[in-house]
């Protein structure tokens, strides 16, 4: 008998009360926009997308532990730690980026570009939650849309250059995903990507072909090799608060999916695995050494972001509930991390440096912010006392659990290629620092160290020394609630 | 007090620093003070505990205490240790680390260029080498070791001579790589390793004293002795062995991993080289006698002919560029390669002399070393000028300072009654006995080692006699005027340790008291442990 309309609509708005934070969202855009309308001060807007983003990350919090549920008849999944601790992180990411913006120099048509922001963690949420391709296509369609318009937030040449360039290449990505949706329908005929069962017909390469397919959208929105181009040149152009938003919530957000992904569909797929292990190795490579080359700050950031892709991969390729969960950890403090690092870049990009070479000397000018910046550095490098040591340690450990449980020699060859790696990344991290203690440029007098940033950045770095010291802190939590896609 | 000695030695040092950063920069003195101040306070601890050690005991002055303990679920428990105590092998490494801090403070007393970051760096270098030398936890060790080499990437790179972005980059990049070696066995270490006794489930921990023990290693897992797994010819655990060997080998340095030893210490400030020859140098040597000789016996055994054969590689090569050299600085850093050869040709021999041997060697080079940095200070803080052949009869103008360095230069050469001349007379012991004790080296070895002896005494005797001896005479625009012998203060520095050296000489006693407990435990670790495991061919 088919269920009466009645009944399916009582359902769906049941199901709606399971989406506290995404409504939040929702409602926050709404507001922006329409505030924005009456010319309010800056300070409003930003009060009001920062109250909105707190509340979500609340609403997360609250909601982590709690049971899983599918909705609307299975194609989102709320509940189970995964999605509810990412959205945590999204929503962090989004209050860290309006205090960005606060302390920065975007000031113009602020209530578009708050509404945007907080479309990009909607996005972002229903991606992490999505059961469905089609959910997930949207979802990933909302977040990339959204994303165009705020890499052009500067209204210069350069940055429409750059806003094109992103969107170009991001729907030729989008196009190549969706071809292999299609695929992927034609063969289990179902989007619900859980439910995949190979038919009786050896149809298994065909699968491969889709897979890959769809992998091109996924990769592109983390920033992997080889569809990483984009990235230099979107985060040269975007406003600096944007670009730390780019390097952590929409590539959390991708890495997020891809995970569950590779984690859901229960298909005899190790061929894809070792794919994912080769992208993985090509991408550290690729980040790191290409690094090495860059003069402008931003650039170094962004191909730092495209390696740190990799060590995130490592956690998605050993493929274990365990790795699932050091990924989570690695994605904390590597949210922490980045935030860590733009604050400053933006402050000294203010105070007039853009290149490595302008940042001589500047030790000596702000002694305190050259201090936790070498913090941060040192952090994303991966050396202890920091978390960062912490998170890459069980990110590999994971891995060569998942090598000496599969034999594969290519998990062997990403973990060697990981943490030499780590030493290319040390070269190119060192440099910012060793150019703002060690050259030596004009002295101006010193600056006052009770700043925002300089609070806000300790309350960071003591973030990162506390989950070194005691990682059971953010691990056993993570651990606790019963952790579910 | 006693029971946290080591606790007090780490963190003294490290809450200086802290409180160091309160003091406002202009107060140089306060930061000098503070310094010295620290290290005679060590120097007291752990000279008042010496009464205490039992050289017969083991394992003293043991500090354990929880720290980290994760429940992952299916894949058991994460624990680490704050895990610290002495042994034969610690005590005599941190008795030197404390005394050369010191005298490497007191000759630090000339740096004048921002004095609060100096001492503030060297107060942290100094609790992480004292932490390096006592922590019996791997992830301990490890966050040590790493933590060494941000202080002195910085010491270098900032008060260091005109190379030294070049320096301190080749310096951090090279123990990096190294120390990702380690890493790698660390991971594989505490995944094979559990503990046993406990209640349920797997205990994975760090405990550098279980994985000494085959029996607390997981079955099937990738380092237990009886896991078939193996790359190319050798098998995980003879792989494990060699990475940390790689590892530690770059520390020591041994060559080929030599190369950045020799531009760090010439970039390098002269308080800076001296930690860096007596002490850092001495961390490889550690990391073998301590992590991976012991955990890996067998594969210890089965490559200590190539281990041997590094060693005189490292004795011979590092000696003929010493000759080689025309920088008087470069020729000590050579001579340090040279000597750090003796500690691997020692442990290679797996025999309780050649271990004692290349232990005393660590101690009595860390004292040699030192006092040869101080020197060639001491002449380029006069003249900014390092260069042999510019020098010529510098005896005539610079007595007392000649004296100081002939007596360095023998104690260097391994001269009778000074304690090199132990330290290589028990090596070549090991060394000729191990082919009949143990049939681990090849007779030809100890024998190319005494080429060492004799190449060390040339590149000696031909720079005394180029500067030291002949006429008087300067070249390259030296002002002669600035050639004053040694003051008060170097005298402070050098008259000690000239007179340890010539102590530990005459007397060794006191050491290889010390260090015999160790070297007898270690070789019949190895020689037990060692054959009872059998190599997969």
């Amino acid at each position: 008998m088919e269920p009466r309309l009645n009944d399916t609509l009582h359902a769906m708005l049941t199901d709606f009360g399971f989406l506290k934070s995404e409504l939040i969202l929702a409602s926050g855009i709404m507001v922006l926009v329409i505030v924005g309308l009456f010319k309010p001060r800056a300070a409003v807007l930003h009060l009001i997308a920062l109250a909105f983003l707190l509340i979500t990350s609340i609403a997360a919090y609250v909601n982590v532990g709690y049971e899983p549920r599918l909705l609307f008849g299975g194609i989102v999944r709320s509940g189970g730690s995964f999605s509810d601790f990412f959205k945590l992180l999204f929503a962090s990411g989004g209050a860290l980026t309006v205090a960005m913006t606060w302390r920065g120099e975007q000031q113009r048509r602020l209530s578009e570009y708050y509404a945007l922001l907080l479309a990009v963690i909607l996005g972002a949420n229903f991606l992490v939650m999505s059961e469905n391709l089609l959910v997930l296509f949207l979802s990933l369609e909302l977040v990339s849309i959204s994303s165009y318009v705020l890499t052009g937030f500067s209204f210069e040449k350069k940055s429409s250059e750059g806003s094109l360039k992103y969107f170009l290449f991001g729907s030729v990505a989008s196009a190549v995903m969706l071809y292999g949706f299609t695929i992927m329908y034609g063969l289990f005929g179902t989007l619900n990507y859980p439910d995949f069962q190979l038919p009786s017909v050896d149809s298994s390469q065909l699968y491969f072909i889709a897979a890959v397919l769809s992998l091109a959208g996924f990769l592109y929105k983390i920033a992997a090799a080889p569809l990483h181009p984009w990235a230099p040149d979107v985060y040269q152009a975007a406003p600096m608060p944007i670009v730390a938003f780019f390097s952590v919530v929409p590539k959390l957000a991708g890495v997020g999916i891809l995970l569950k992904f590779s984690q859901l569909t229960r298909l005899p797929i190790t061929d894809l695995k070792l794919m994912l292990a080769g992208v993985a190795i090509l991408t550290l490579t690729v980040g790191n050494f290409a690094a090495l080359w860059q003069k402008n700050v931003k650039r170094l950031m962004a191909y730092s972001s495209i390696g740190q892709s990799g060590f995130l991969l490592v956690g998605i390729v050993s493929g274990s509930t365990q790795s699932a969960e050091f990924l989570l950890f690695y994605s904390t403090v590597y949210l922490i991390l980045t935030f860590l690092i733009f604050f400053y870049v933006q402050k000294f990009e203010m105070a007039g440096a853009t290149t490595i070479a302008d940042y001589a000397g500047i030790g000596r000018t702000y002694a305190f912010a050259g201090v936790m910046m070498l913090i941060g550095f040192i952090a994303l490098t991966g050396l202890p006392p920091t978390a960062g040591f912490t998170g890459k340690l069980f990110l590999f450990s994971a891995l060569w659990e998942s090598y000496t449980t599969s034999d594969e020699g290519i998990l062997l060859a990403l973990l060697i290629f990981g943490l030499l790696n780590t030493v290319v990344s040390l070269f190119y991290y060192l440099r910012i620092p060793y150019f703002t203690f060690i050259q030596k440029g004009e002295t101006t007098p010193a600056q006052n160290n009770l700043t925002f940033e300089n609070l806000l950045c300790l309350i960071l770095v003591l973030a990162v020394l506390v989950l070194f010291f005691s990682p059971g802190l953010l691990m056993g939590w993570i651990n606790k609630t019963n952790f579910a896609f | 007090m006693q029971q946290y000695l080591i606790s007090f030695l780490i963190f003294i040092p490290l809450v200086a620093a802290f409180a160091g950063i309160a003091i406002p920069s202009s107060f140089k003195r306060a930061f000098r003070i503070l310094s010295i101040g620290v290290s005679i306070l060590q120097l007291i601890l752990i000279c008042l505990s010496f009464g205490d050690y039992n050289p017969e005991a083991g394992l003293q002055f043991i500090e354990k205490h929880p720290w980290i303990t994760l429940d992952l679920g299916t894949w058991g428990t994460l624990k680490a240790e704050y895990f610290v105590a002495l042994d034969g092998l610690s005590f005599p490494l941190v008795l030197l680390s404390v005394f050369i801090l010191l005298i490497a403070t007191i000759s630090s007393w000339t740096i004048d260029h921002n004095v609060k970051g100096y001492f503030l760096l060297l107060l942290l270098l100094n609790a992480a080498i004292i932490g390096t030398f006592t922590a019996l936890d791997f992830l301990i060790f490890y966050l040590f070791f790493e933590f060494m080499l941000l202080p002195m990437f910085f010491l270098i790179a900032i008060w260091g001579g005109a190379r030294r972005e070049y320096a301190s980059i080749k310096f951090f990049l090279y123990t990096l790589v190294g120390s990702i070696f380690i890493l790698i066995v660390m991971i594989a270490l505490y995944l094979s390793v559990h503990e046993q006794g406990m209640n349920e489930g797997i205990v994975h921990s760090f405990n550098l004293l279980n994985m000494t023990d085959a029996n607390h290693f997981i079955p099937e897992s990738i380092l237990h002795p009886g896991n078939p797994w193996s790359l190319g010819i050798w098998n995980a655990r003879e792989w494990a062995f060699l990475l940390l060997f790689i590892g530690f080998a770059i520390k020591l340095p041994m060559v080929p991993f030599h190369t950045w030893l020799p531009d760090a210490h010439v970039e390098a400030p002269t308080p800076v080289s001296v930690i860096l020859a007596a002490v850092l140098l001495k961390i490889g040597g550690y990391g073998l006698a301590r992590i991976a000789i012991p955990i890996f016996p067998e594969a210890a055994l089965h490559f200590s002919m190539f281990v041997g054969i590094m060693g005189v590689v490292s004795i011979i090569y590092g000696a003929l560029n010493a000759m080689a050299s025309t920088d008087l600085k470069r020729l000590i850093a050579y001579s340090s390669v040279s000597h750090m050869g003796f500690v691997l040709l020692g442990l290679a021999s797996v025999t309780q002399e050649g271990i004692a041997g290349a232990l005393y060697q660590m101690f009595g080079h860390g004292l040699i070393s030192a006092m040869l940095f101080i020197l060639v200070g001491v002449l380029y803080d006069r003249t900014h000028d390092r260069t042999i052949s510019n020098y010529s009869g510098l005896a005539t103008r610079m007595k007392t300072y000649t004296a100081f360095v002939l007596i360095a230069f023998f104690a260097s050469m391994g001269l009778p009654g000074f304690a090199g001349f132990i330290a290589e007379i028990l090596v070549f012991l090991g060394a000729f006995k191990a082919p009949t004790a143990n049939g681990v080296l090849h007779e030809s070895l100890a024998v190319l080692a005494t080429g060492g002896l004799v190449l060390g005494a040339a590149y000696y005797l031909w720079t005394l006699q180029r500067m030291f001896f002949g006429p008087f005479n300067v070249k390259g625009g030296i002002d002669e005027a600035s050639l004053t012998d040694v003051d008060l203060r170097e005298r402070l520095m050098l008259i000690p340790l000239a007179l340890l050296t010539f102590f530990f000489g005459v007397y060794p006693q006191p050491v290889l008291n010390l260090i015999d407990g160790f070297a007898k435990q270690l070789h019949e670790l190895v020689m037990t442990a060692g054959t009872a495991l059998t190599i997969i061919p």
